[in-house]
């Protein structure tokens, strides 16, 4: 079971069990042995649905990852592949079938499509002459992934580049089903907010899609009572800022997807203590990170500064309890110590975990390097010389630093900025193809075709205004004992986030002249309910969508607002993929190689 | 879309597709792009150029690495025709110098300046 999914208010298990079912019924239908051949991209998610023993439970006896070349041999009646509908994917699959048929003998073929089946993907089958060879074409609709007990993702790593780069509308399209599923499970929403383009191509394609099933009503009880479409570039600003909570921070320097987090091995050593051996592990470790962990739900969203302070106050709570043990007198007494042993010595080992990664932060935390460059993010944020070209960028550049941490750095100047001027813009442009190599001007390209590059066309810059009326910068910010969001980023609340809590109370339309300043329309639509189904409840549930990918700090300050008392609120948070400023940057990236001379 | 063709062939293809980058570059008013293309043509066959003479590999590096190789090298005259002829500014082509020297441990060149 998965405990962490159900804790919330909106019990997601209900979710990943009508996927396993799916799953399920699909194996079942192809009967005997069976080897399942993986895109390896689908591995990462299929895991948070179904484990390997489920699979094994339905005769699955091998895996294999997909590659060009002939299959592993196997003796299996049934081979099934696992792919994404892509056309390259293809050409490798009719690779492996041809060869599979000139060896052996007999074998039944199948293909799963994750999350459709697509018309081109089975032509190109035909053209390759293998079609006819597969018994099974299904697909498994994997739309929304539950994640953690209060977020889902859809695990699509180009959502943003294919929305707001290539015009592709695919992953919105996939979107707006899985918002279809939830509300097949959940009931009904009733009220839909959105701000943004593809925000309100998703809403109408619901909308659309509603209709289509009119003869149908949904008796459910609704869940949630409200959705919150978001575009990702109504705030551009967000992602590129450094995550300062505890878990944006393990994202921002060792990334986590799919949940586990790969950190150096070195700091975990001496827990081997017992293998004796003196060898290093040189494999990274690797931890699953969700809130099942007590400690680590308490710590995640927490900034980090305040981090340090709950492990050592925990480190003396469970060495009290461990201390215990000597004032236990009677057989009852030991009894009692002993069955709550397990959980103290996860406890402890949780917590050894996590003191380890603390001390891997920190010691980047508290680099020059990491400190200057917060200094320069913070003062784009408040506003301080963005229309002049940056020294502190000048000099990264200057010592060749990583490309992204520059992009990030230009990006959020130029947003902060409204865009920047030509001359400044220009010269960050020089300076960039001159260091990094001329192939970076498709980047470049692409990153001003995506807004977060721009030339300053009107004089005015508007940033001051947003900032200012959403009051996106806090002075007096408390990161020990936060009174707001704003200490996720310590100082500077999310836009995104804002414009949530802004929703609730007091309103949009107080708003009005801002959201007017942000890209897209904003919009509202009701979905009626069939009676009987109305109710009046004083904890309302939100669920928030982002559309092109959503940080682990903005997350944070959502269950920030979650947990606040007069809010009333509770956040669901959904997302095409969880990103950070680096991951997204690269997503944005054209790399080309030319082939040696 | 020429810049991507550009980097499948060798230098002389390369450069060949580059000019219709620019050309398409220049009917598009995009001025920048046209000019730091311009320039790549020229960096290009100056790496060429130098990989004919001393027969190391300078083709696809960076203006950066390539006057931060030459410094490596020695080749100071090099280096300098680059940093006028590409207009480095001086700050960033003073960081090159020193971080190169200083990985080189020439000491005297660092004194020079």
């Amino acid at each position: 079971m998965a405990a962490h999914l159900s804790y919330g208010r909106v019990n997601l298990n209900v979710l990943r069990e009508a996927a396993r079912k799916e799953l399920r019924e699909f194996l079942d239908r192809c009967a005997g042995s069976k080897a399942i051949v993986w895109d390896e991209y689908l591995t990462g998610p299929f895991g948070l649905i179904a484990q390997y023993s489920l699979l094994k439970e339905h005769e699955v006896e091998k895996m294999f990852t997909l590659k060009p070349g002939s299959l592993p041999p196997a003796d299996v009646k049934n081979i099934i592949f696992f792919v994404r509908p892509k056309l390259e994917i293809m050409d490798i699959i009719a690779g492996n079938v041809k060869s599979e048929v000139k060896q052996r003998s007999h074998r039944d073929f199948h293909i799963l499509f994750v999350p459709r089946r697509s018309l081109l993907c089975e032509q190109r089958l035909e053209e390759q002459g293998v079609l006819g060879s597969f018994i099974n074409i299904d697909q498994y609709i994997l739309d929304l992934i539950p994640y953690d007990g209060d977020l889902l993702s859809m695990e699509s790593e180009s959502a943003f580049r294919e929305c707001y780069l290539e015009n592709d509308q695919t992953s919105l399209y996939h979107a707006a089903k899985g918002l279809m599923t939830l509300q097949a499970l959940y009931g009904t929403i009733p009220q839909i907010y959105g701000k943004g383009e593809c925000a309100r191509h998703v809403a109408n394609m619901m909308l659309r899609m509603k209709r289509e099933f009119a003869g149908s009503q949904n008796q459910i009880l609704p869940v949630f009572d409200t959705l919150l479409l978001l575009d990702r570039n109504v705030d551009l600003l967000t992602p590129l800022a450094t995550q300062l909570t505890y878990e944006g921070l393990i994202d921002e320097i060792y990334g986590i997807t799919n949940g586990y987090a790969k950190l150096p091995p070195e700091k975990f050593i001496q827990k081997k203590q017992g293998e004796g051996g003196k060898d290093l592990p040189t494999e990274p470790k690797k931890l699953q990170l969700n809130s099942a962990e007590e400690l680590y739900a308490e710590i995640r969203d927490k900034n980090f500064n305040a981090v340090g302070a709950v492990l050592s106050k925990k480190a003396k709570i469970i060495s009290a309890a461990f201390e215990e043990r000597h004032n236990a007198k009677t057989v009852g007494e030991i009894k009692q110590f002993v069955s709550q042993l397990p959980h103290m010595q996860a406890a402890r080992s949780s917590l050894a975990n996590h003191t380890s990664i603390a001390e891997l932060i920190k010691d980047i935390t508290t680099s020059e390097a990491f400190f200057d460059n917060l200094t320069v993010e913070q003062e784009f944020m408040t506003g301080v010389d963005t229309d002049k070209v940056n020294t502190y960028i000048e000099d990264c550049i200057a010592q060749k630093d990583p490309l992204i941490k520059i992009l990030r750095l230009v990006c959020m100047q130029s947003v902060c900025n409204n865009g920047l001027k030509q001359k400044v813009l220009d010269y960050y442009k020089r300076e960039i193809l001159q260091t990094y190599g001329y192939e970076h001007i498709l980047t470049l390209n692409n990153l001003e075709k995506a807004g977060l590059l721009k030339l300053q066309t009107n004089a005015r810059n508007n940033y001051p205004t947003i900032r200012k009326t959403l009051k996106l910068w806090m002075d007096d910010v408390n990161e020990q004992n936060p009174n707001d969001i704003s200490y996720v980023y310590s100082g500077y609340a999310p836009l995104s986030v804002r414009l949530a809590q802004i929703l609730v109370r007091p309103g949009w339309r107080s708003i009005e002249e801002v959201l007017k300043m942000l890209p897209g329309p904003h919009f509202e639509e009701r979905q009626q309910l069939p009676s009987g189904l109305h109710k009046k409840r004083e904890n309302r549930t939100t669920l928030i969508f982002f559309l092109g990918g959503v940080t682990y700090a903005e997350i944070a300050a959502l269950r920030f607002l979650s947990q606040m008392e007069e809010g009333g609120t509770e956040y669901i948070i959904a997302s095409t993929k969880l990103i950070n400023g680096t991951s997204w940057i690269k997503s944005l990236m054209d790399k080309l190689e030319a082939p040696p001379f | 879309f020429y810049v991507q063709e550009s980097y499948q062939e060798k230098v002389e293809v390369r450069v060949a597709e580059l000019q219709k980058a620019v050309d398409e570059y220049s009917k598009a008013r995009n001025e920048f792009a046209a000019k730091a293309t311009e320039e790549q043509i020229k960096l290009l066959k100056f790496q060429r150029k130098l990989q004919d003479e001393t027969d190391k590999p300078y083709v696809d590096h960076s203006l950066h690495d390539t006057v931060y190789n030459l410094l490596l090298e020695g080749s100071h005259r090099h280096a300098e025709q680059l940093y006028k002829d590409f207009k480095i500014p001086d700050k960033r082509y003073w960081w090159l110098k020193i971080s190169a020297l200083a990985e080189k441990n020439d000491w005297e060149e660092l004194e020079k300046f």
